[in-house]
């Protein structure tokens, strides 16, 4: 037995579940659920399991006590022992470094640092960053995602100072942020944006500062956790794609559709909200993206080429 | 019998809660859920994997010379951990979306670390994650697989599909995991060809940890081996070994450590730009970078990467002259 077969894992489940149970206590079924990162009912399960553990010689007075209906849970006889948080073992330490790092927490983080000199027991810090990383290094979103974060749970306004890469530009925002989404790494986050008086997602990496306002939001009822505009009713780009072209993938162009010709060529074709976007990947193929259609994105694809030639260095004496 | 987790918890309050420390024996006799008909071999096993399990879920046994056993209360319990409310949000949020990731290898271990800290998500409806979007149960699992291996240093071997559709079996000393763009990848001696290679894991299919002497390393890391030498941005991977420079605009140069994800030198210029010194293998590739980030990154040197963006742009534009 390993803390990975099932009965290991229950029983750390278990363990996790004894600090919550004091003396006296009447507790939310779920509200523990919540703290142990579980459901109501598999809560119920481990605590009816609970109540047939104790210390010898398993008297009433020695065992744990619960009554447990369909909304708490009532600590008649808290557990004999173990009734401190144990600290985390060097896989669960693992786990949280690891989910800090994809939150652009790198190891020498201070909150790394207080959590695992708190709570942690015979984790090697130095072998993790040898060999593990779950996140981009020096990304620099930590504290924008902190403050997000407590904006959601405090429904505060943030203002944002953001890069919008579509069009280039640089402004300042007032946003009520709703939800933080990662997708394939990259951090983004929902929220209604007072400047454009609508629904607006944004990349985390590309917000230069946020700073928590004073002023409170109502929340939604049920934020929405999706980053993708819904496609219907889009323009669609039609793009040649070479082969040993960048981004022949479809998953590097979100909501199209591939077609590949007898004779090896890609054709993609692409809904999009910004013809800039979808210009700057074609500009990007330096030759081995061709927008067949829109005109639109054709335009753009001319504008990025033109802007960027612009900025190249004449020679090799003017770098 | 009584449920083996019943057991474990028995186990565990028992030698909690003793004031001198207990022998096996003692453990066996005191009714905690041992089986009455084991005999003694057997019983020690089961023993033996109960302490593991205990001491996986943090519980510190100690066992002195007359091998009596007793938990170590300093280093089984944490101490107090005060969190502002920034970062009390930054673990719930991250929890509550990457315990329910299934392309986050360590999912399961991370909710029971939050439950220990109090601090369980409760949130998954404000923050979700995806980190693999394409087979993320395989890639999480696989991932998993593959930490596990490089923690207790085993062999590991599968099936691999590289890029041009290939397929061959591996065997291979994982020494590092790494995640990039949605995707999980191990950096691994290849036992095959004695060099390191990268594997994208979701290429790999067949994993499996070498099952014999599960307790026994087959292999040391090389010293000074480090993870992040492996992973590269794209334009690293190539042919080309030298030194790019890449100036970002007064405008851009906040975006430079963004974008540069701790590699090369940054150095920033009187003007408020900024002078990025990065390694690069493969000039297209460097050049296309700073087009697709753009505007306000613009490549200086070398001269095959400014020569390779203007040759570029200029066909881009031909080809898509009115």
């Amino acid at each position: 037995m390993t803390a990975r077969t099932p009965t290991a894992s229950r029983a750390r489940r278990l363990l996790a579940l004894l600090p919550y149970l004091t003396q006296g206590a009447t507790i939310p079924l779920t509200k523990l659920a919540e703290n142990v990162s579980s459901t109501v009912p598999e809560v119920i399960r481990d605590l009816t399991t609970l109540t047939m553990c104790g210390v010898p010689p398993f008297t009433p007075d020695e065992m744990i006590d619960l009554a447990i209906d369909e909304e708490y849970v009532t600590v008649y006889a808290a557990p004999p022992a173990l009734d401190r948080p144990l600290r985390l073992s060097p896989r669960e330490a693992r786990a949280l470094v690891a989910a800090l790092e994809a939150t652009g927490h790198g190891s020498d983080d201070p909150l790394v640092a207080k959590l695992l000199d708190a709570a942690s027991s015979g984790f090697d810090l130095d072998d993790f960053v040898a060999t593990l990383r779950a996140g981009e290094k020096g990304v620099g979103i930590a504290g924008i995602y902190a403050t997000l974060a407590e904006a959601i749970d405090s429904h505060k306004k943030v203002r944002i100072a953001y890069f919008t890469a579509s069009r280039g530009s640089h402004s300042t925002r007032v946003i009520q942020p709703h939800s933080l989404v990662n997708e394939r790494g990259v951090w983004y986050v929902n929220a209604l944006c007072e400047n454009a008086e609508g629904p607006r997602t944004f990349r985390l990496d590309r917000i230069r500062d946020a700073v928590l306002t004073t002023e409170s939001f109502d929340a939604p009822p049920e934020a929405s956790t999706e980053i993708l505009p819904a496609t219907a009713g889009l323009p669609v780009a039609t793009l040649r794609l070479a082969p040993g072209a960048p981004h022949t993938e479809e998953r590097d162009w979100p909501g199209a559709t591939f077609t590949i010709k007898p004779n090896g060529a890609v054709f993609a074709d692409v809904p999009y909200v910004s013809a800039s976007w979808v210009a700057r990947r074609v500009a990007a193929g330096l030759g081995m993206i061709d927008a067949i259609s829109t005109d639109e994105v054709r335009a753009a694809v001319r504008q990025v080429a033109e802007a960027e030639l612009r900025e190249l260095p004449r020679s090799p004496a003017q770098a | 019998m009584i449920d083996s987790s019943e057991r474990l918890v028995n186990l565990a309050l028992y030698l909690a809660s003793v004031r001198h420390a207990v022998t096996a024996e003692d453990c066996r006799a005191a009714g905690l859920g041992y089986p009455d008909d084991q005999d003694d071999a057997a019983f020690i096993r089961m023993f033996e994997r109960d302490k593991e399990a205990l001491r996986a879920a943090g519980i510190a046994i100690v066992v002195d010379e007359d091998e009596r056993y007793r938990v170590d209360p300093e280093a089984t319990f944490s101490t107090q951990v005060t969190l502002t409310a920034d970062e009390a949000a930054t673990l719930r949020t991250s929890a509550a979306a990457l315990s329910g990731d299934e392309s986050f290898p360590f999912a399961a271990d991370l909710s029971i670390a939050l439950a220990k800290l109090g601090q369980g998500s409760g949130a998954s409806s404000i923050a979700v994650s995806a980190l693999s979007d394409e087979d993320p149960h395989i890639q999480g699992s696989s991932a998993g697989i593959i930490a596990e291996a490089i923690a207790a240093r085993k062999l590991v071997s599968f099936d691999y599909t590289n890029a041009r559709g290939e397929s061959r079996h591996h065997e291979v000393a994982p020494y590092g995991l790494f995640f990039r763009e949605g995707r999980w990848y191990m950096v691994a001696l290849d036992t095959g060809i004695g060099r390191i290679r990268v594997y994208a894991l979701a290429r790999a299919a067949e994993l499996q940890t070498n099952p014999s002497s599960p307790k026994t390393p087959d292999f040391e890391r090389p010293r000074g081996f480090s993870v992040d030498d492996y992973s590269l941005l794209p334009f690293q991977y190539g042919p080309e070994e030298t030194e790019a420079v890449v100036r970002f605009s007064p405008e851009d140069a906040w975006r430079a450590q963004r974008l540069t994800g701790g590699r090369g030198t940054l150095e920033e210029q009187d003007d408020g730009s900024a002078l990025w010194r990065v390694a690069m293998g493969e000039p297209r590739a460097l050049a296309a970078w700073c087009i697709e980030n753009g505007p306000g990154i613009t490549p200086l040197e070398p001269d095959t990467v400014v020569m390779t963006a203007r040759l570029g742009l200029k066909e881009v534009l031909a080809r898509h002259d009115r």
